[in-house]
């Protein structure tokens, strides 16, 4: 053992007063690690992390969980936050401790290139902004103006990542078929800053929302369509803390409604099994769990089954609280363990609605995976067969 | 002694499907009785007129209803005037428990009925014998519970007698600073209403208080306890039928508690000093060292509790207590830091949202163990922690230290009764010191009839539960009262007439009864004879166990009924191969097992006769005789769990037993046998699906063993 501790309860206080205010009402009882999924995989991280104890040292004001493999290490993933008995608020109280490390100027080094790329172009991915809409390049995308119902916010994981470029795609596609009035206001738009948050990078954050509010209420937006379920959080949640009303759904939500109200016929035949997998931001987070099952029922010839866990008890990707950016081992992927439950029940295809998921999940299906599983997004799909 | 009996067979439920009635008839006829009838429905409406008129044209002193169990349709067969009533299991016993139209199952029939009736041969109806009483209770402690009591008792026009060894009421209530909110609404602490109860109890006219008193003396018999109580140097004398204990309690003696601190520095303190000192300085805390304004405290729960070098249990209150406290330094300061140290946080019922409370305020909560606490120079306390969660240590300087140290019961060391009892002036201590003879079944009930134990002296209890205990106290002491005026057992035997008849002039002194008599109900004369007090006895029959020339009996309960009972079963001879087991079963457990073996449909071997006890302590050894004589191959003891944590209505009955079969081993020798035909098995009610086996294994013994080489 080290040297004794010696609390601080000033700095317990601090924490709470500085947006962390359900730190003291964690009574200790340990069943945020035991629903943590890091306790389903192996590896330093695993071994090094248990959200109990950094909840507890920061009531106490000791120091000791600062360090990468401990206090980056949560998903946010929120399953310890559903099911705390004293609704103690884990993800916040673990965004208050990285600001506060954040603030005293020792952010990761893996998170110092994410910050600056968003501050210079408003994106974590490295991109220009001028290539924000290189997606856009070999389709016709109609631009908001003051015309239009819905601004389609296409997240920047799905403006500069490859592979999930054309689920964006995908869904102007569907979009334009349903005849629905929407459009993007364009390169002016920068990420909505829900990951950088989390990692603690609270002024970044505050830029990026008051740009975006700015630009929002600028060109009269008042309905939004988002593409990845954590800014259909940020935007519907954060944004509105920040005084910035929109009315925001995810396109599953939307996608649910047209078929529903007939706007959307579907004719092909799907003939696959397939399996979703609840993205945590759309799930836990935003409570939308039957909306993109409605939009896969809908589909001819599909046979849909359910991960063991599923709904509010779903296991992250891996690719929440920043951990995007990061490297994680194999082994230590929580995606591993969607795929390996994905092949257990013979799907074809395990379907998502959130592009980080669509990420972790490809990179663990090259591991775990076999040839014929596909990831696929639900619009990617839906597309297919209209 | 029943002349004139009658035997009642119901064919209802399935009994008269399985079984062959005209034998059960004839078997009934064996021993003539003055009426044998059947109905297919025998507790409803037709089958009781027809039970009611047989006993009146036939004046019948005793009958036998074969039937359902005893245990069921209980209303109905206990409203048949004038008679006694032995109930024959035919349904769960036989019926509903064995194969139908089956041989075995039929003789099994038969015996029931036989049993029945052989037992109503010395049986007969007790008469109810009732007692002047005074009306009066006296309260022992006037705290909120014995205050609590008083008005319980005065409130139905008991005269009440409240004596409080201090100069004034109140207790220990009045030394409390705050008290936890009742209504949760609430979001500051109440102030206790020590003076509102006092105002109450003064105001009670059948209410007499005696402060700075203490009881010297009890003596008698409960509506006959003739008390001295010592007021100073007065001595006031009264005839008293019942007695609320509400003693209240201790604070553990915290100098034992030295590797806590205790003793090393004035700053570390009892959460009962650190009470009265919030209390003396209105709400402002000082550290007791040198008066300065405290800026932290520490808090160690379970000091001394839980821990097998001191008290071995959790005191319920003491983490309720150290939230209010924590609250308290908040209050004093909001900026003053307040530690819990502890192992879990016990905040039952509504303290949980006090809980909530108290953490909402910053309070600091360390689960681990103390490694050490040491005076910080000469202010305040150092305090060295083990922090589980972390798996750490953890440094604290702390301007004080409370420990929060557990609850005694006063009676732990220090008389309080002073009964003239053969059996001693104080209750006898049970689980941790405490006098509850029964936790679960019988709250306030003390080993001692007629004395109900309240408040904290019964168990650790916070405030608000002392008052509902002093009023459930109280009801128990009225109900006392009652009951013994109509001559009537008190629990758990409530309303039986019957009073155990010592046949003295046959008594050799052996002073079995006398200490084995779990109630204290039996003083002694100067030679060693049994002195009985009857409004003491609880009826269970320990005493008729115990007595070797059998000189004990009840009316409607005794040595030859029980005898009888066993001589009228049919033993086939050995070349049948139907070994027969006797089981003497205790009624409140074993014989409730049986019948939920009979509801869950279980089976159970043909070859057992069921003897049901009112205790198993009142198993007399000469049944064993009985039993083996007749040709019966085992004996089957079957009663509670016995051990600290019994489950017997009266205490100890299965382990008396248990000491006195041993002591039947002689007799098997003398008879030469093996000592494997008795058995005894703990069976609670719970076990009623290991009864098979239970059976099968004995059975299995003893075709080990052969037939018993006495049958004929």
């Amino acid at each position: 053992m080290s040297d004794p501790k010696v609390p601080i309860p000033e700095l317990g206080d601090l924490v709470v007063q500085t947006g962390g205010d359900t730190l003291y009402k964690c009574m200790q009882c340990g069943l945020c690690v035991a629903s943590c999924p890091w306790r389903l995989v192996e590896g330093e991280i695993s071994e090094e992390f248990n959200v109990r104890k950094v909840q507890h040292m920061a009531q106490l004001g000791v120091e000791g969980y600062e360090s990468d493999n401990v206090l980056f290490a949560c998903t946010t993933c929120g399953l310890c936050k559903v099911r705390c008995p004293r609704t103690s608020n884990v993800i916040d109280n673990q965004r208050i401790l990285r600001a506060m490390i954040a603030e005293a100027g020792s952010v990761p080094p893996v998170y110092r290139g994410v910050i600056a790329s968003l501050r210079d172009n408003g994106n974590p991915w490295q991109g220009e902004r001028e290539e924000r809409m290189n997606w856009t390049a070999e389709i016709d995308v109609p631009k908001f103006d003051e015309d239009t119902e819905y601004l389609l916010y296409v997240c920047c994981t799905s403006c500069y990542d490859q592979r999930c470029t054309e689920i964006a795609q995908a869904l102007v596609s569907v979009l334009k078929k349903a005849g629905v009035s929407f459009g993007i206001i364009g390169e002016e738009e920068s990420c909505c800053g829900e990951s950088i948050r989390k990692i603690g990078a609270e002024d970044t954050f505050q830029t990026l929302a008051a740009k975006n509010i700015e630009l929002f209420n600028d060109r009269g937006v008042k309905k939004i369509i988002t593409t990845s379920p954590h800014c259909l959080f940020t935007l519907r949640h954060e944004y509105a803390e920040l005084g910035a009303e929109y009315d925001v759904v995810h396109y599953t939500q939307f996608l649910a409604t047209l078929i529903e109200e007939g706007k959307i016929k579907i004719d092909k035949d799907l003939g696959k099994k397939v399996i979703f997998h609840d993205p945590c931001y759309l799930g836990r987070h935003n409570e939308v769990y039957e909306a993109p099952r409605q939009v896969l029922d809908a589909m001819p010839g599909i046979e849909r089954v359910e991960m063991t866990r599923f709904e509010v008890e779903s296991i992250c990707c891996g690719g929440g609280g920043g951990r995007i950016w990061t490297e994680t081992d194999p082994g230590a992927r929580f995606g591993d363990i969607r795929i390996r439950d994905a092949m257990a029940k013979e799907a074809d295809v395990v379907a998502t609605a959130c592009p980080y998921c669509t990420i972790m999940l490809d990179a663990s299906n090259i591991t775990e995976g076999k040839e014929d599983l596909a990831i696929k997004d639900i619009v990617e799909i839906l597309d297919q067969l209209i | 002694m029943a002349e004139k009996v009658g035997c009642f067979i119901c064919t209802g439920c399935s009994i008269g499907d399985a079984l062959d009635v005209d034998k059960l008839i004839e078997a009934a006829n064996e021993t003539s009785p003055a009426v044998v009838k059947t109905h297919p429905a025998l507790c409803q409406d037709e089958g009781l007129a027809i039970i009611n008129s047989e006993i009146e044209s036939n004046a019948l002193e005793a009958i036998s209803i074969a039937a359902c169990s005893g245990r069921d349709k209980t209303a109905a067969f206990s409203a048949l005037p004038n008679v006694f009533v032995e109930r024959a299991s035919l349904r769960e016993g036989v019926v509903w428990t064995h194969e139908a139209g089956d041989e075995d199952t039929q003789m099994l029939g038969e015996d029931v009925v036989r049993m029945s009736l052989g037992k109503l041969k010395f049986a007969s109806l007790p008469q109810a014998q009732p007692v002047e009483v005074n009306n009066r209770v006296m309260v022992i402690g006037g705290g909120v519970s014995g205050m609590s009591a008083a008005l319980g008792a005065a409130s139905v026009g008991k005269k009440v007698l409240l004596v409080e060894k201090e100069a004034t009421l109140g207790g220990f209530a009045q030394h409390l600073h705050k008290i936890y909110p009742k209504d949760l609404a609430l979001e500051a602490y109440p102030e206790p209403d020590v003076a509102g109860l006092i105002d109450q109890v003064g105001a009670e006219d059948n209410i007499t208080v005696y402060t700075g008193a203490e009881v010297g003396r009890i003596e008698g018999a409960p509506a006959q306890f003739d008390v001295t109580i010592n007021q100073g140097a007065e001595k006031i004398n009264s005839l008293i039928d019942s007695v609320v204990l509400a003693a209240g309690w201790q604070p553990y003696d915290a100098t034992k508690l030295e590797h806590l601190g205790y003793g090393k520095s004035p700053d570390v303190v009892t959460n009962v000093d650190f009470e009265k000192l919030v209390k003396e300085n209105d709400g402002q805390i000082k550290r007791p060292s040198d008066g300065k304004s405290v800026e932290s405290v520490l808090f160690v729960q379970c000091a001394g509790s839980r821990d097998d070098d001191h008290l071995p249990y959790c005191s319920n209150v003491c983490c309720a207590a150290s939230l209010k406290q924590a609250s308290y330094v908040k209050e004093h300061n909001p900026e003053a830091a307040a530690y819990i140290v502890y192992k879990d946080i016990r905040a039952t019922g509504h303290y949980e949202e006090v809980y909530k409370r108290v953490q909402q305020l910053g309070t600091v909560f360390i689960k681990g163990e103390i490694e050490s606490i040491e005076p910080n120079g000469d202010k305040g306390a150092v305090i060295e922690a083990t922090d589980t969660l972390m798996n750490e240590q953890v440094f604290i300087e702390a301007d004080m230290v409370v420990l929060a140290t557990g609850m005694v019961p006063t009676t732990l060391d220090t008389d309080v009764l002073n009964l003239t009892y053969r059996l001693g002036p104080e209750l006898p201590e049970r689980e941790y010191g405490f006098p509850n003879s029964h936790f679960v079944c019988f709250p306030y009930e003390t080993q001692r009839t007629g004395i109900y134990a309240a408040g904290a002296v019964r168990m650790p209890m916070d405030l608000a539960s002392c008052v509902d205990d002093g009023t459930g106290a109280a009801t128990k002491a009225v109900q006392a009262i009652d009951l013994i005026s109509e001559g009537k057992a008190t629990l758990p035997r409530v309303g039986d007439f019957s009073i155990p008849d010592f046949a003295l002039q046959r008594c050799t002194q052996c002073k079995r009864c006398t200490e084995e008599c779990p109630f204290g109900a039996l003083d002694e004369d100067e030679k060693g004879t049994p002195k009985p007090n009857p409004t003491r006895c609880r009826r269970c029959g320990v005493c008729m166990g115990a007595c070797p020339e059998r000189i004990v009996t009840f009316d409607n309960y005794n040595v030859q009924m029980l005898s009888q009972a066993v001589k009228s079963v049919f033993v086939p001879d050995e070349f049948e191969e139907k070994p027969r087991v006797l089981a003497f079963a205790c009624e409140n457990d074993a014989v409730a097992a049986m019948d939920m073996a009979a509801h869950n449909g279980l089976k159970l071997n043909p070859f057992v006769r069921i003897i049901p006890m009112r205790c198993l302590g009142s198993f007399n050894i000469v049944w064993v005789a009985d039993a083996l004589s007749n040709g019966i191959d085992g004996i089957m003891l079957m009663g509670c769990k016995f051990g600290d944590d019994y489950q017997c209505h009266f205490i100890k009955g299965s382990e008396l037993a248990n000491t006195r079969m041993g002591n039947v081993q002689d007799t098997l020798d003398r008879l030469m046998l093996e000592s494997e035909r008795l058995r005894l098995e703990q069976v609670s009610i719970t076990d009623y699906d290991k009864l098979p086996k239970i059976f099968d294994d004995f059975l299995e013994k003893l075709d080990e063993l052969g037939p018993n080489p006495y049958k004929e």
